[in-house]
């Protein structure tokens, strides 16, 4: 809601605030502003100039040269306006002086005659479209004063933020009033500056009709009492449409609407005014005079004032003539029967409509307006007389013409103010306050919640219209008690708290673990979105953004590798990083919740460890995403094993992208869960999957599924420490080709029964002179026993049984 | 005679081990491994005692004992020699540290792992909910009915007809409370999803954190205190708390709670900053209570919502939200 600080000065007179201060306690009602525009920044330069006299310039037929009475005294002016009035007063920009727009004024020279100043239009002080001359002051003003305060044009506009629940503060009175809390005598309607005309009192008397009012040869009917409660038609005949007197301009720009001409800113006026949308029809377009308040017939149209034809559906409420649909009811009036310069005799519309029915129409036709706005939000049905009557002063004053017969007023269901119970044992539960029933009830009178009865524990509350949307519950009413009580008001102790029945979740932390881990094992943690473009089993989004980000990744792998692809297009070449997230399987068909999992993804390029004098331990590649899904099954998945990936009887079965796997299935590993389950994938990720720059080198990567539930930490039962010495003995091995390093260690740790403590790979040779292919694998065996040394028999006999075991497995023997 | 080279071996190899240096060294590869005098080279010498079936197998053993006894003395007289300069040479304490890569923990992390580790002191347990849900756990059960202008506040991503992308962490306020009776203590951090375009300021994907506390004789009062006790843990002990009147659909009264800091300049002076919105919360409507049949005349309850990644923007000076979620590894590896 933008409010204009002058405007809100005049409803509510006795305001007492400066513009900050209204800030500073708007923002403590609940309303903060988020933006104040100060509206004569640009015309601080600008001054009220006297032309003295005027004459036309000897070589020119349309300059004249004046001499302007300014704050320096006399100073001569070519005007490019021929009809300079001596003796008027005019906005004027001495030498020196800054225009709204930027261009700054200087001392010129032209055809001959200098020229120290000019005399503005409309146009050039941005106040408006005119620019065919320069803007005359009407009535008496001191030359040389500064040009906005005398304009009355030195305002703020205030963009207050409304909530939802306060369709009430959508206009210049209901924003008064939550300043300004002193009841309604706070709050008055001033005169409009322009002559009044034969203006109406606020006495006219209205056609009191049930669906059904006629006057002036109008009739309005409604058909829909629930979607309708009230309608209200004036007539006014004889207005001349034109544009807006400037103060009606300035006013309604000043709050941040274009004015229009002047009856449809009389009704923009009255909305900002008092927050009830009205609309004008030209009578004559309206088809036997005729008002039909109901819902569309199938097949009709409507052009929109915009000019858009409206696609109508029999849910949406019309506002009809005899014939044909001639607005949306509560939206926007039709191009047909709009106030044009043609019209003469207007029909005035003052209605209630029903906020979620209007809401369900906007939304269908895709359109919000300021009236849809308001009507969404509840306006006020005790403000609906006075409206139209203020709106019927304002076209008189300012187009002219007169009222014809009364005010049609059709209303099939009147509104009665809701009443409203509070307990003061309610309040002091809620609010841990105690509050005693005349306390209560001076806390919400001024705002207009009227005392209707007072019992022992209760008061009952009449809501004023302006809130009878929104304070429906004595929970609502609660709220206004601290509202205005204030917030900071209230005592603020901590008491003392049973514990909660919720258990901390086992997912998270599990996940504070894994992120210790993996950022202390080097590799940063990063966030991605879960979004991400079309890929063949993802979750598509049914009213997406973009196409980059039009469906739910089925595994987070692949967004986290278009990040990893980010920093190396910024030619970082070293990335760690790290992901905890949510993936998403498809449901069992579109409108089934996906199955979420947790996952942990990790990708790696660059060197192993940073660029130092001590030299770099190489780069990273499988075995290092395989020591880090080591790491994340130390956590996520006890009892899990890393092992090469198996291409299974169906193929490749891990991540794919673009159709094939997202990894090297030659250079790849699996995470086996303790139930045998594959719950992760490691290993280096297909060159083809991803957009890299030429000197990019290996990229590796893993995700695995963590456990929805997982299981508490086993602890770990302590073994005692070795009370003996251990027999070492390093046994090399020749492998040829295709036998893998890991099966001969496996099956030495399973040939050495239980004396052997340790086995570990200690060295692994390629050279030319070993058979081509062929590897030399070095594994030293520790055997030890538990309270008696070793005798060399009995590690002799072991290590023939390693060698046995390696040889029946792999069909490797030692090297001599 | 293979007993006696056994014997040998052993022997030398558990002296090669206890020599100390590279002279030690030089007389045991005499004692042993000399041609002339050296041990298993009288073995060798001694073949010709035996008769010709054994002299293969034996010879061979001398052989392979010899082999490995070289390399053993080979093996010992590096190690004592890398031990001897590694005394002797001479340290330069200039050179940087030896250095590994170091990870970090997002920032965004961080600020979610700091506030929790607050509210847990103060009793809270996490809990968790999909991402995906319904409108009933996302809007209706929340007292946002569809067809209330509070639910255009957020601009969702939906799925199918019904079914979204949560558009902030309250819906785990029902899921908890439908699984769980009172008292309730929970804090429920987690991805959240809006339909905004990317700016400073806003991503479609963002991290919020849920708070909500539901107990009999839970008012107005403890809701203040405990926010206000949780924003001096969490930036400082001079921090001011404002509660600013507001508006939510699932709590009433409800309220935006701005604070205003301390900090302490390089200068040593101390300065106030402005007051900064932190968090939207409220007493819990009635409505939700009843909705996941809780009765609302005996408890209430009070919640909270917070956006870790403006808390961490205004922690760390970070101008554009975009940067936390590009994930430049010049920019995380600064935090940490």
């Amino acid at each position: 809601m933008k409010v204009s600080y002058r405007w809100l000065c005049d409803v509510a007179p006795g305001i007492g605030l400066t513009v900050d201060e209204a800030m500073a306690r708007l923002a403590l009602r609940g309303a903060p502003v988020e933006e104040v525009e100060d509206l004569a920044a640009g015309l601080r330069d600008i001054v009220v100039g006297q032309v003295l006299d005027a004459r036309p310039h000897p070589n020119a037929d349309r300059l004249t040269l004046c001499r302007v009475l300014g704050p320096d005294g006399e100073v001569p002016v070519v005007c490019g306006a021929p009809d300079v009035r001596s003796g008027s007063f005019y906005p004027f920009a001495p030498v020196g002086a800054k225009l709204p727009g930027g261009f700054r004024i200087g001392k010129r020279k032209i055809r001959g005659h200098f020229s120290q100043g000019m005399l503005c239009s409309e146009r050039e002080l941005e106040l408006g479209d005119d620019q065919a001359g320069i803007m005359l002051l009407k009535g008496d003003y001191e030359a040389g004063a500064p040009f906005a305060p005398a304009a009355e044009l030195d305002d703020h506009r205030l963009d207050v933020e409304v909530t939802p629940n306060r369709g009430d503060l959508l206009s210049h009175v209901g924003i008064a009033r939550e300043l300004h809390p002193v009841g309604q005598g706070g709050i008055v309607l001033p005169a409009f500056p322009t002559g009044a005309g034969a203006g109406v009192g606020l006495e006219s008397s209205f056609a009191r009709g049930s669906s059904d009012s006629a006057s002036a040869g109008v009739r309005i009917r409604i058909e829909d009492p629930e979607l309708c409660s009230r309608y209200l038609g004036a007539v006014i005949r004889g207005v001349t449409v034109g544009p807006s007197p400037r103060w009606l301009a300035n006013r309604l720009r000043a709050a941040g609407q274009r004015p229009i001409n002047n009856v449809v800113d009389a009704t923009n006026y009255v909305m900002l005014e008092l927050g009830q949308p009205l609309h004008a029809f030209d009578l004559h377009r309206l088809a036997d005079a005729t008002i039909v308040v109901g819902r569309a017939r199938p097949g009709e149209t409507l052009v929109t004032l915009d000019g858009e034809a409206r696609p109508i559906t029999s849910e949406m409420l019309m506002i009809r003539d005899a014939d044909r649909p001639v607005a949306i009811a509560g939206v926007m009036g039709g191009r047909d029967s709009e106030v044009s310069s043609e019209s003469t005799d207007i029909l005035l519309e003052c209605a209630h409509f029903e906020p979620k029915q209007v809401r369900a129409t906007r939304r269908a036709l895709g359109m919000s307006t300021d009236a849809s706005y308001r009507f969404e939000r509840w306006v006020d049905p005790a403000t609906m007389e006075t409206a139209v009557l203020r709106a019927v002063e304002l076209v008189l004053a300012v187009a002219g013409g007169e009222p014809d017969g009364e005010v049609i007023d059709a209303c099939p269901a009147p509104w009665e103010a809701p009443v409203v119970s509070l307990r003061p044992s309610r309040v002091r539960h809620l609010l841990g306050v105690e509050f005693s029933s005349a306390e209560l009830v001076a806390l919400l009178a001024p705002l207009g919640y009227r005392e209707a009865r007072t019992g022992s524990d209760v008061v009952d509350f009449v809501i004023p219209g302006h809130r009878s949307y929104d304070t429906l519950r004595e929970v609502d009413l609660i709220e206004e008690v601290a509202r205005t009580y204030g917030y900071d008001t209230f005592p603020s102790a901590l008491s003392a708290f049973r514990p909660g029945t919720v258990p901390d979740d086992p997912v998270f932390q599990l996940e504070d673990r894994l992120r210790v881990r993996l950022a202390g094992d080097g590799i940063s943690e990063a966030q991605t979105p879960a979004l991400g473009p079309p890929r063949h089993g993802d979750v598509p989004l049914l009213n997406p953004m973009s196409a980059d980000e039009s469906h739910l990744r089925r595994d987070r792998l692949p967004g986290l590798l278009t990040h990893l692809e980010r920093n190396l297009a910024r030619g970082v070449r070293d990335v760690r990083l790290f992901e905890l997230g949510t993936a998403f399987a498809p449901g069992e068909n579109v409108a089934t919740i996906p199955r979420e999992s947790a996952r942990v993804a990790v990708v790696l390029h660059g060197r192993c460890a940073p660029l130092q004098w001590s030299g770099a331990g190489g780069r990273f590649d499988a075995h290092d995403i395989a020591r880090v899904v080591e790491l994340i099954a130390g956590e996520a998945c006890p009892g899990g094993r890393v092992v090469p990936a198996e291409a299974g009887a169906g193929g490749w079965r891990g991540p794919v992208l673009d159709g094939a796997p997202l990894l090297v299935p030659e250079r790849c590993y699996q995470l086996v869960d303790a139930m045998g389950a594959v719950v992760g994938w490691g290993g280096e990720i297909r060159a083809g999957a991803m957009d890299l720059p030429p000197w990019a080198g290996t990229v590796v990567g893993a995700e695995v599924v963590l456990p929805s539930s997982p299981a508490p930490g086993i602890a770990v039962t302590a073994r005692e420490l070795p009370d003996q010495p251990a027999s070492q003995r390093d046994v090399a091995f020749l492998l040829p080709a295709g036998t893998g390093a890991g099966d001969v260690l496996e099956a030495a740790r399973a040939g050495g029964g239980r004396l052997l403590e340790e086995a570990e790979i200690f060295d692994l040779y390629e050279g030319d002179d070993l058979p081509p292919g062929a590897r030399s694998v070095a594994i030293r065996l520790r055997f030890r026993a538990r309270g008696r040394t070793l005798t060399d028999k009995e590690v002799d006999r072991s290590c023939r049984r390693v060698l046995k075991k390696v040889k029946g497995a792999t069909g490797v023997e030692p090297r001599s | 005679m293979i007993d006696e080279l056994r014997r040998l071996r052993e022997e030398a190899l558990d002296a090669f081990a206890k020599a100390r240096d590279a002279g030690e060294l030089e007389r045991l590869r005499v004692r042993y491994l000399g041609r002339k005098d050296g041990l298993i080279s009288g073995v060798l010498r001694r073949l010709g005692s035996l008769n010709p079936q054994e002299r293969p197998s034996v010879g061979a053993a001398a052989n392979r004992a010899k082999k490995l006894l070289a390399e053993a003395l080979q093996d010992r007289l590096g190690e004592v020699t890398a031990a001897r300069s590694a005394t002797e040479r001479a340290l330069d304490l200039t050179l940087p540290p030896r250095r590994k890569w170091r990870g970090t923990i997002h920032p965004v992390s961080q600020v979610i792992d700091d506030i929790w580790r607050i509210f847990q002191g103060l009793g809270f347990a996490r809990a968790r909910g999909p991402e995906v849900d319904t409108e009933w756990y996302n809007f209706v059960a929340l007292n946002t009915p569809l067809d209330h202008p509070a639910a255009d506040e957020q601009d969702t991503l939906y799925l199918a007809p019904g079914l979204l992308l949560r558009s902030h962490t309250s819906p785990v306020q029902i899921r908890t409370m439908e699984r769980y009776p009172p008292p309730i203590r929970i804090m429920a951090p987690g991805m959240v999803y809006r339909r905004d375009t990317y700016d400073a300021t806003h991503t479609p994907a963002f991290a919020q954190i849920e708070g909500l506390v539901v107990d009999e004789g839970v008012t107005f009062v403890d809701f203040k205190a405990t926010l206000a006790e949780f924003a001096r843990r969490f930036w400082g002990p001079g921090t001011q708390v404002r509660f600013r009147p507001s508006f939510f659909p699932f709590t009433e009264p409800s309220a935006e709670v701005d604070v205003k800091r301390v900090i302490v300049r390089e200068n040593g002076r101390e300065e106030e900053t402005d007051w900064i919105e932190i968090m939207g919360a409220g007493m819990v409507d009635p409505a939700v209570l009843d909705n996941v049949g809780y009765d609302s005349e005996r408890y209430t309850g009070w919640a909270f919502g917070m956006g870790p990644a403006r808390v961490a923007m205004l922690r760390h000076g970070v101008r554009d939200l975009r940067l936390f979620y590009e994930n430049d590894m010049r920019f995380l590896g600064q935090f940490t």
